[in-house]
């Protein structure tokens, strides 16, 4: 009976061991009452950077708002393939293509590894050149693609940059986004999680984040500085896509507002196809040499 | 037959029956405007309008792609201002004959990719410098101060590439095409020095006949060269090979009568010769924990056997010779963002010139020249480059400082800012400020920096 006891007990820390070691690559998690904000923040993780598909293709749109609602515009043509290959420890790899006028062909290629000591290799095709560059990585904190998005919370936070305290569940109170007026998630059963960066000084002190309890996805955001005053809000819609029997959460649209100097950045995504088993030669330099423009 | 098949093939483009999400047309208007740093009251120095079109028709998805792009200029300082009257005809000659710059036909299946008709191919990983990037042509009208994209001269050409493993590529060129690079005409802003003196000296002479001997279009003299890239670990890199003939001629001059002084007559006669590249490339980024994460390295390393190389005096106009000579240029480049936005990227590199010092009449000085400027060298020439960049606003307004030059000391320093107006409208102001002696590639300039501005707006 006992050895039963302990079989069952040993069985039973087996989930918290598979998350505490992370999560395996493409299946679909979602958060449960009961779960630490470490668990909790692994699948917000997961969920984030599409671990659960095998590849997926978009078109993305960014709209840089200034104050006095002036709008530019840039479109990219998005790519990415899900390895989570420990050979060389490729997490996965993103291509991304500018189709804006201005900026037509301008390509980057990213491999981020699955290491989260190790930054990411970068190249850049750069039209005026006719030319791949291979880029040192942005400081995590530098502007994304010249949003209010940072680098690092697009492409580098990994969970081991922060430390996490859950703050409890509450049913968020709504957002309505200034791009299309629409109010989202009203209602929805969320985590409150506070989350702290490791490194310090860093430019911000804390993040307050919201996860929903049915996807996992982190719908909301208050970004604090160092005096502790809120800066910046970060909004994300989650759809729920259904490929191959399985439910996959994905971002559709993020909205991003600096409440210092009342700049905001809209991102959506469009057309959106997973797992249409795109071939890793895809991600190459060779692919980046190909660019017409 | 080439122009027809241009024409059918653009007319098919614009063609209702392309309509659709298959046909992606783009272009721009740039105005480009510049003033002489010294007298800005007066100088106009160039006032070129610019119009590009390009075209992309996927015929089958991505298997199969045809892409164009076809660009007219007008420069109309060459118009306004009398002193570059002379120049006007040889302005006009390059505008008459660079209007297409791409048109070929892409093919992609599996491991193979070729990309069949006109194009440029940039091999190496410098900025600024060919050490590899040598497979087209150069156009040095405004001498290097044009993007890469605009300096290189398309040649028409087969670019065959075959993958045989992941992240790997070997790039074999078939370049039947031939076009001499190109450089200022006389009495335009970059009229090199060499030039000018040329001309001061033909025009003493009773006489010079001049004549320009271009390849044969035969197969053989086409152009061959081929590239293998490939990964170990974090490393990329590749090896290069390219045997063709030299994009620019080698002066004979002959002394036909008189004595060699003034009112003497010449026969100078122009022919291209064949050269080799030996060359690898490099990068690398560190990306594991430690002091040097963050740091991207990159270099060139090119062997020319048989490249023709000038000497003589620059300052009297004398080329006392030309040799055919083993020359080395290597680069090395270490890229890093500091701070917040602030992009740092440095290069150091030589170009070798295999014998020290020519063997000329001892009653000149006898200098190498630069084979692209024809300003005198080092026989161990050092170059180096510094570039920040960063930007505010959003990435709408960018700056960028670009340092140049040689341990001589000569070079260029050009600041930059360029602000998005709107999503298709930028506008860039920058000066060019060149230094050094009248002898140097960037000093013979000196009198040339300058003040400029573009306005583009992208379609």
């Amino acid at each position: 009976m006992k050895k039963l006891f302990l079989l069952l007990a040993a069985l039973a820390l087996i989930p918290g061991y598979c998350l505490a070691a992370g999560l395996e690559y493409f299946q679909v998690y979602t958060p449960k009452d009961g779960m630490s904000a470490d668990e909790i923040m692994q699948i917000e993780y997961f969920v984030k950077y599409t671990r659960f598909a095998h590849d997926v293709k978009m078109l993305g749109k960014s709209y840089f708002v200034d104050k006095a609602g002036g709008v530019r515009e840039k479109a990219t043509s998005r790519t990415r393939i899900t390895l989570g290959r420990k050979s060389d420890d490729i997490a996965y790899k993103d291509l991304v293509i500018f189709t804006t006028p201005q900026v037509r062909g301008m390509g980057t290629l990213t491999w981020t590894y699955m290491n989260p000591a190790k930054q990411p290799d970068s190249w850049l095709w750069i039209p005026s050149l006719k030319k791949i560059r291979k880029i040192s990585a942005s400081n995590s904190d530098d502007s994304f693609l010249g949003s209010d998005f940072t680098v690092e919370d697009i492409l580098t936070r990994k969970f081991e940059d922060e430390t996490y305290v859950l703050k409890g569940s509450e049913n968020f109170k709504g957002y309505t986004c200034e791009f299309n007026k629409k109010t989202y998630f009203a209602g929805v059963p969320c985590f409150v999680i506070e989350a702290r960066p490791k490194k310090s000084p860093w430019y911000y002190s804390k993040r307050m984040l919201w996860v929903d309890k049915s996807t996992g996805g982190g719908i909301y955001e208050e970004k604090y500085d160092v005096t502790g005053r809120i800066y910046q809000t970060i909004f994300k819609n989650f759809e729920i896509f259904n490929v191959n029997n399985k439910a996959y959460p994905t971002q559709t649209l993020l909205e991003v507002k600096d409440l210092r100097t009342g700049h905001r950045t809209v991102i959506t995504n469009d057309n959106i196809k997973y797992d249409q088993g795109l071939k890793e030669d895809l991600f190459s330099e060779r692919s980046l040499m190909q660019s017409r423009w | 037959m080439k122009k027809l098949v241009l024409i059918v093939a653009l007319l098919l483009c614009f063609s209702p029956a392309f309509a659709g999400d298959r046909f992606t047309l783009s272009g721009y208007l740039k105005n480009e405007l510049s003033l002489r740093a010294e007298s800005l009251n007066s100088d106009l120095t160039k006032f070129k309008n610019i119009i590009q079109l390009a075209g992309e028709y996927k015929i089958k998805d991505d298997e199969l792609v045809f892409f164009t792009k076809m660009r007219y200029w007008y420069d109309a300082a060459f118009d306004w201002r009398d002193k570059y009257d002379q120049g006007q005809d040889a302005a006009g000659h390059v505008q008459r004959t660079d209007w297409l710059r791409d048109c070929y036909l892409d093919y992609n299946r599996d491991s193979w990719f070729l990309r069949l008709g006109k194009q440029q191919v940039a091999w190496g990983q410098a900025d600024g410098v060919a050490v590899l990037d040598r497979v087209n042509p150069f156009d040095l009208t405004e001498y290097w101060l044009q993007d890469f994209e605009d300096l290189r001269i398309p040649l028409w050409m087969a670019n065959i590439n075959y993958a045989p493993k992941l992240n790997s590529n070997l790039q074999f060129l078939v370049i039947p095409d031939f076009e001499q690079s190109t450089s200022a005409p006389l009495y335009a802003p970059f009229t090199t020095y060499s030039y000018i003196r040329y001309e001061d000296w033909r025009k003493a002479q009773a006489g010079v006949d001049q004549q320009i001997y271009f390849p044969a279009q035969k197969f053989e003299n086409s152009t061959f060269a081929f590239q293998w890239s490939d990964r170990i670990g974090d490393l990329n890199y590749t090896f290069n090979y390219l045997n063709g003939f030299y994009y620019s001629a080698r002066n004979f001059t002959i002394l036909k009568t008189g004595t060699g002084g003034p009112n003497s007559t010449w026969q100078v006669t122009r022919t291209f010769k064949r050269y080799e590249i030996y060359g690898s490339s490099f990068n690398k980024s560190v990306t594991n924990p430690g002091p040097l994460q963050g740091f991207t390295f990159r270099g060139d390393f090119g062997y020319y056997r048989d490249e023709p190389i000038y000497y003589g005096d620059p300052l009297i106009a004398s080329s006392s010779g030309i040799k055919r000579w083993d020359n080395i240029m290597w680069i090395l480049g270490a890229d890093k963002t500091i701070f917040t936005k602030l992009s740092l990227s440095g290069q150091f590199g030589q170009y070798i010139l295999q014998h020290s010092k020519p063997n000329g009449p001892t009653a000149r000085r006898n200098f190498i020249f630069n084979p692209y400027t024809y300003g005198s060298a080092d026989p161990v020439e050092n170059i180096f480059t510094f570039k920040a960049s960063t930007n505010f606003m959003n990435d709408r307004l960018r700056a960028e400082v670009l340092w140049s030059g040689t341990d001589d000391p000569q070079g260029r320093l050009s600041p930059k800012v360029s602000y998005e107006l709107k999503d298709n409208l930028l506008l860039t102001l920058g000066l060019h400020y060149f230094y050094g002696s009248l002898m140097d590639s960037n000093g013979q300039y000196r009198d040339q920096s300058q003040i400029y501005s573009s306005v583009k707006y992208s379609f």
